[in-house]
C-alpha cells in the first residue's frame, strides 16, 4: 500500500497547494498556515531571488497584504475575469444562461463575453509588454516552452484559416495561406520575443480576436455554421460558449504566468491553475450529476410518502411496478437487487478471500501467482456485456433454459470476484510480517496464524473491498439484461426464502423462485427508458434516484470505513 | 489407516500432515469436485451428487484436518478464478462459430471463418433477414466513441491524478479523491439515462442531429472512464519514490519542474497503463451506448461524421439479444463479444506488462 508514502508527502504537497491557492488571487487569509519553516522565508520579491520556488511565499504574502504591486493586482484581476468568463461559458452551454434571457447592464450576453475577452486580451498583452520593457519586476526566461509554442502556432493557424476563408472571403486555399502566415508569424513572435512577450502577445491577440468577433456581432445570435460533411449544424448558442470557454482558459493560463512574473514560477502557476480548475470541474460535474437526479427524482420518489399514526407509508418503495389502481413503485426491483447482491456475495466472497489467502500466504511468488494476477486483471477489465453473453451461453442452458435470478447471481458473482480478490490481496499483503512472525513464534501452524492473526488484521480492508464491489455490481445492467431479466413492469416480487423445497432425488434442493426471471433496479430503469417518454420518465427519475441512493450508500460506507481504518492503522504504527 | 490415537496426536501436532488419511481425503474431494464440474458442463441432473460428496469431504476435513483442508480450499478458489476466465473465453468463442462459418472470407484461396465479418465492405453490412453479419459498423462505432472518450478522459484524468497526488492540499484531496470514486460508482445506466435525456436532447435541439449520436455517446463514456484513468494514474504517480522528487527539489527546481521532469517521466509507463485501462473501460461500456444510440448498423458517409447515429460492439449485443431468435443472428452477437473480449484482454495484459516493467525499473532506481 502506498498510503504510508502519501502521508509523508502530505505536508509538502499540502504546502505547495496552499501557496498555489493564494495565487488565484482569491483569499489568502490562512496562507502561511502550513508553511512549516522549510521554505516559508518571508522575503520580499524584489530581492531577485532567482528562478526557484523557495522564496515565492514572501511574494504571495505581498499579494494579499497591502503592498501588492499594481502589476500583480492587474494580473490577478485579469485571471479572475477569465475564470468568470469560462464559468459563464459553461452555464451558457448548459442553457442556464442564454442570449435571450441574460442581459447585464443592458448588454447582451454575447457582447458581454466579447467585452470581457477584449479587455482581458488587451490586458494580457499589456502585461507582457510591461514585463518586456521592465516596467514591472519579472523574471522571464529567454524562450517560451515547447508546449505554449505549439499551442500558439496551431491556434493561430486555425484562426487565420477560418477568418481568412469566411470573413475575408479568400476561399479555402486563400484561407489556408492566410492561416499559414498568421501561424508562422505567431510562431516567430513566440519564439523570438522572449518568454514574457512570447507567452502573452499571441494569446492575448487571439483572445482579442475572439472578443471583437463577439463584440461586433460578427457571430451573433442568428449565426449558424452549417458544414456539409456532418449531419449536425452548429448555431451560435453552441459555438459561442465553447469559444468563450477556450479563450477564457487561454487567458487565465497566460495571466497566471504573468502574475507570477513568468519564468519557472510563472509556468508553475499557469499549470497549477489549469490543473486545479480541472479538479474543481470534476467535482462540479459530480455535484451536477447527483443534483440533477435528485431534483428530477425526488418528486416521483416521495409521492405519497408520509409518516402517520399507522406508520411510514412509502408507496414508491413498497408498491409493485404494475397493478390495478395503485401508485407505481419499485418494490420488485428492490427485492430483485437484494437477492442478486446476496447471491453474488455469498458465491464470490469466499472464493475471493480464499484465493487471496492462497496467493499471499501459501503460494510461492513466481510464474503461478503472476499468471493468476494476469487472469484476475483480465476478469476485472472484461466488459460486463461479455459476462452477460457468457452467462447466456453457460448458465442459462443449465438452469431450465430460462433467464433466472440464480444465473444473475452467479454472473454478478463472477464480476465481483476480481474486485474482491484484488482488494483482499492488497489487504492481506499490508498486514505486517511481524504479526505473522509473532504468531509463528508461539508454535502454531500456518493456518492458525492465518485464521487468528492475518485474516482479522486484514478484515477491515477485505470488508471495504466487498462493500465497494457490491456498490459496483448493484448498478450493473448489461449482465442482468441478458441472463436474469423478466417482465419489464413486474406486478409482484420474488419470495425466495419461502420457496426452498427439499426432495430425495437429485438435485435435492430446489427453489423455483430463484429459477424465475426477476427484476432489478438498474434493469427496471432500462425498461423504463426503452419503454418510451412522457409520464414514465418521472417514474424513471424516481427509480434512478433509488438506484443512486442504494449504490452510493455502499460507496459512502466503503470509503468512510476505509478512511477510518487507515487513520487507525496510521495511529497504531 | 491411522489409528484414532495417532490422529489425535497429529491433530495436536498440527503440522501439515502427509499421512494417508489426508491424502485420501484430498483425492476424494478433488475428484468429486472435478466430477461436479464435468457433470455441470454436461448439463446433467446428477450434478448435485458429486457436489454433496465434495461438501461432505470438505466438512469432514474441516473438522479433522483443518490446516490441510483450508490450504486445499484456498487452492481451489485460486484455480477457479483462472478457470472462470477460461470458461468465459471458451464459451463465448464456441457460440460465435456458426456466424463465423456463415461470414467466412477467402484469402489466397484459403477460406478463413469469420474473416468476412471484418472485411465485407459492400452494403448492407448487417441484415438479419438475409443473414449478413459484418461487424465493421460496430467496430467503427466503438472506435469513434472510444477515441472521443479517451480524448476527454486521458488528459483530464492524468491532470486529475497529478492534482490528487502532487498538488492538492489535504482538504482538497479529501474532497476530490472520494469524489472521483463516487463518480466511478454512479451506475452506467444512470449515466445513460442522463445522456439520453440531457445530451441527446441537446444535440437534437441545438445541433440538429438525430436523437442520439456517436459523438454524444463518446462524451458520456469519456466522463465514465475518467475515474479509471485518475485512480490508476494516481497509483502510478504515488509509487514514485519520494527520494527522486526530493533530489530534484533540492537542486532548486520548482514543484512543477519536478513533476514535469522527474515525476511524470518516471511514472510515464504507469500513466500509459492508466490511459490504456481507460481505453478498455470505454470499449466495454455498454448501457450508455445502448440507451443513447439509435442503432443504425452502417458506416456513415463521410467516415469522419461523428454525429452519425450508429452502433457499437456492446450496444448491438444489448439491443438485439432479445429478438435474436435465429441461431446465426445470436451467434453473430457472440462474435461481437469475442472481438470485445480479445481487444480488452490484450489491453489488460499490455497495461499489466507496462506496470511490471515500471515496478522493476523503480526497484532498480532505489
Amino acid at each position: 500500500m502506498t498510503h504510508d508514502d502519501s502521508e509523508t508527502t502530505a505536508g509538502r504537497t499540502g504546502h505547495t497547494a496552499d501557496r498555489m491557492r493564494t495565487d488565484g488571487g482569491s483569499d489568502g487569509a490562512d496562507r502561511m498556515r502550513t508553511d512549516g519553516g522549510s521554505d516559508g522565508v518571508d522575503q520580499p520579491r524584489a530581492d531577485g531571488g532567482g528562478g526557484f520556488g523557495v522564496d515565492r511565499t514572501g511574494t504571495r504574502s505581498a499579494l494579499v497584504q497591502a503592498d501588492a504591486t499594481l502589476y500583480e493586482r492587474i494580473a490577478a484581476g485579469l485571471v479572475g475575469v477569465s475564470i468568470v468568463t469560462f464559468a459563464l461559458g459553461v452555464t451558457t452551454l448548459f442553457q442556464v444562461t442564454s442570449v435571450e434571457s441574460t442581459e447585464v447592464l443592458g448588454i447582451g450576453l454575447y457582447q458581454l463575453y466579447g467585452l470581457a475577452l477584449t479587455v482581458v486580451g488587451v490586458g494580457i498583452v499589456g502585461l507582457g509588454v510591461a514585463s518586456n520593457r521592465e516596467w514591472a519586476d519579472t523574471e522571464p526566461d529567454a524562450y517560451v516552452g515547447v508546449v505554449p509554442l505549439a499551442i500558439v502556432t496551431v491556434l493561430w493557424l486555425a484562426t487565420g484559416s477560418i477568418v481568412g476563408s469566411t470573413v475575408l472571403g479568400a476561399g479555402a486555399v486563400g484561407g489556408l495561406l492566410i492561416g499559414l502566415t498568421t501561424g508562422a508569424v505567431s510562431f516567430l513572435i513566440a519564439l523570438r520575443a522572449g518568454e514574457d512577450l512570447g507567452s502573452t502577445l499571441p494569446i492575448g491577440a487571439l483572445v482579442v480576436v475572439v472578443g471583437v468577433t463577439l463584440l461586433t456581432g460578427l457571430i451573433g445570435p442568428e449565426w449558424v455554421w452549417n458544414p456539409q460533411e456532418f449531419v449536425a449544424s452548429f448555431p451560435s448558442e453552441a459555438v459561442v460558449p465553447v469559444f468563450a470557454q477556450g479563450a477564457g482558459l487561454l487567458a487565465a493560463w497566460s495571466g497566471a504566468k504573468a502574475h507570477a512574473g513568468f519564468g519557472t514560477r510563472g509556468r508553475q502557476q499557469g499549470s497549477f491553475l489549469l490543473i486545479s480548475m480541472n479538479a474543481a470541474a470534476m467535482i462540479a460535474v459530480l455535484a451536477a450529476l447527483i443534483g440533477f437526479v435528485i431534483v428530477r427524482g425526488a418528486g416521483p420518489m416521495l409521492e405519497g410518502f408520509q409518516i402517520g399514526a399507522s406508520g411510514i407509508e412509502f408507496p414508491f418503495v413498497t408498491n409493485p411496478s404494475q397493478g390495478l389502481g395503485i401508485q407505481r413503485g419499485v418494490y420488485p426491483a428492490i427485492v430483485g437487487t437484494v437477492w442478486l447482491v446476496v447471491g453474488a456475495v455469498s458465491f464470490s466472497v469466499p472464493l475471493a478471500v480464499g484465493a487471496a489467502v492462497f496467493l499471499t500466504e501459501y503460494a510461492e511468488q513466481g510464474t503461478f501467482t503472476r499468471g493468476v494476477e494476469v487472469a484476475t486483471n483480465g476478469l476485472w477489465s472484461t466488459p460486463s456485456v461479455v459476462y452477460g453473453l457468457f452467462g447466456l451461453a453457460f448458465l442459462v442452458p443449465r438452469f431450465n433454459d430460462t433467464r433466472s435470478l440464480l444465473a444473475g447471481q452467479l454472473v454478478l458473482g463472477f464480476m465481483l470476484l476480481p474486485l474482491c480478490l484484488i482488494t483482499s490481496r492488497e489487504a492481506i499483503k499490508s498486514v505486517p510480517d511481524e504479526y505473522r512472525d509473532a504468531s509463528a513464534a508461539l508454535g502454531v501452524n500456518k493456518w492458525q496464524t492465518i485464521r487468528s492473526v492475518v485474516l482479522p488484521a486484514a478484515m477491515p480492508g477485505i470488508i471495504t473491498g466487498i462493500i465497494l464491489g457490491v456498490g459496483r455490481i448493484a448498478g450493473e445492467t448489461a449482465p442482468i439484461l441478458l441472463v436474469a431479466s423478466g417482465p419489464t413492469f413486474p406486478s409482484s416480487a420474488p419470495n425466495v426464502l419461502a420457496s426452498f423445497q427439499f426432495q430425495a432425488s437429485p438435485p435435492f434442493v430446489t427453489n423455483p423462485e430463484l429459477l424465475e426471471a426477476g427484476s432489478a433496479l438498474p434493469y427496471q430503469l432500462y425498461a423504463i427508458i426503452t419503454a418510451g417518454v412522457g409520464e414514465t420518465q418521472a417514474f424513471g427519475w424516481g427509480t434512478a434516484l433509488v438506484l443512486l441512493i442504494v449504490v452510493l450508500s455502499f460507496y459512502t460506507i466503503g470509503i468512510v470505513s476505509r478512511i477510518y481504518f487507515r487513520r487507525k492503522l496510521n495511529r497504531e504504527q | 489407516m491411522a489409528t484414532r490415537s495417532e490422529l489425535e496426536r497429529r491433530l495436536a501436532d498440527v503440522s501439515v500432515g502427509d499421512d494417508a488419511a489426508e491424502i485420501g481425503l484430498q483425492v476424494i474431494g478433488g475428484l468429486s469436485l472435478l466430477t461436479t464440474l464435468v457433470l455441470f458442463l454436461l448439463n446433467s441432473s446428477l450434478t448435485a451428487v458429486p457436489l454433496l460428496i465434495t461438501l461432505a469431504a470438505v466438512g469432514y476435513g474441516w473438522i479433522r484436518h483443518q490446516a490441510t483442508t483450508a490450504r486445499a480450499l484456498t487452492f481451489v478458489a485460486t484455480v477457479s478464478t483462472v478457470l472462470i476466465l477460461g470458461l468465459i473465453a471458451v464459451f463465448v468463442f464456441i457460440e460465435s462459430i456458426p456466424a463465423a462459418e456463415v461470414m467466412s472470407g477467402t484469402v489466397f484461396g484459403i477460406t478463413i471463418p469469420g474473416l468476412g465479418m471484418v472485411t465485407r465492405l459492400q452494403e448492407p453490412l448487417w441484415q438479419t433477414t438475409t443473414g449478413i453479419y459484418s461487424l465493421l459498423p460496430m467496430v467503427y462505432g466503438t472506435a469513434v466513441t472510444t477515441v472521443i472518450a479517451v480524448a476527454i478522459a486521458g488528459p483530464l484524468g492524468v491532470a486529475g491524478a497529478l492534482f490528487i497526488s502532487e498538488i492538492a492540499p489535504n482538504w482538497a484531496r479529501e474532497i476530490v479523491k472520494p469524489g472521483v470514486e463516487i463518480l466511478a460508482g454512479i451506475p452506467s445506466i444512470v449515466y445513460g439515462f442522463i445522456g439520453f435525456v440531457v445530451v441527446n436532447q441537446y444535440t437534437f435541439d441545438v445541433l440538429g442531429t438525430s436523437y442520439g449520436s456517436l459523438f454524444a455517446v463518446g462524451l458520456v463514456i469519456g466522463l465514465m472512464s475518467l475515474p479509471t484513468v485518475v485512480t490508476v494514474a494516481e497509483d502510478a504517480i504515488d509509487s514514485i519514490p519520494e527520494s527522486m522528487k526530493s533530489g530534484s527539489l533540492a537542486v532548486g527546481a520548482t514543484d512543477w519542474q519536478t513533476m514535469k521532469s522527474v515525476t511524470i517521466p518516471a511514472a510515464f509507463s504507469g500513466i500509459a497503463a492508466a490511459v490504456l485501462l481507460g481505453v478498455g473501460r470505454a470499449i466495454g461500456e455498454t448501457m450508455a451506448a445502448t440507451v443513447m444510440l439509435g442503432h443504425t448498423q452502417a458506416i456513415p458517409e463521410p467516415v469522419y461524421d461523428v454525429f452519425f447515429n450508429g452502433e457499437t460492439l456492446t450496444s448491438v449485443i444489448a439491443s438485439q439479444y432479445g429478438n435474436a431468435v435465429q441461431g446465426v443472428h445470436m451467434s453473430a452477437l457472440y462474435a461481437a463479444g469475442v472481438v470485445l473480449f480479445i481487444t480488452v484482454a490484450v489491453i489488460s495484459v499490455a497495461s499489466q506488462l507496462i506496470e511490471w516493467r515500471m515496478k522493476q525499473n523503480l526497484e532498480g532506481e532505489t
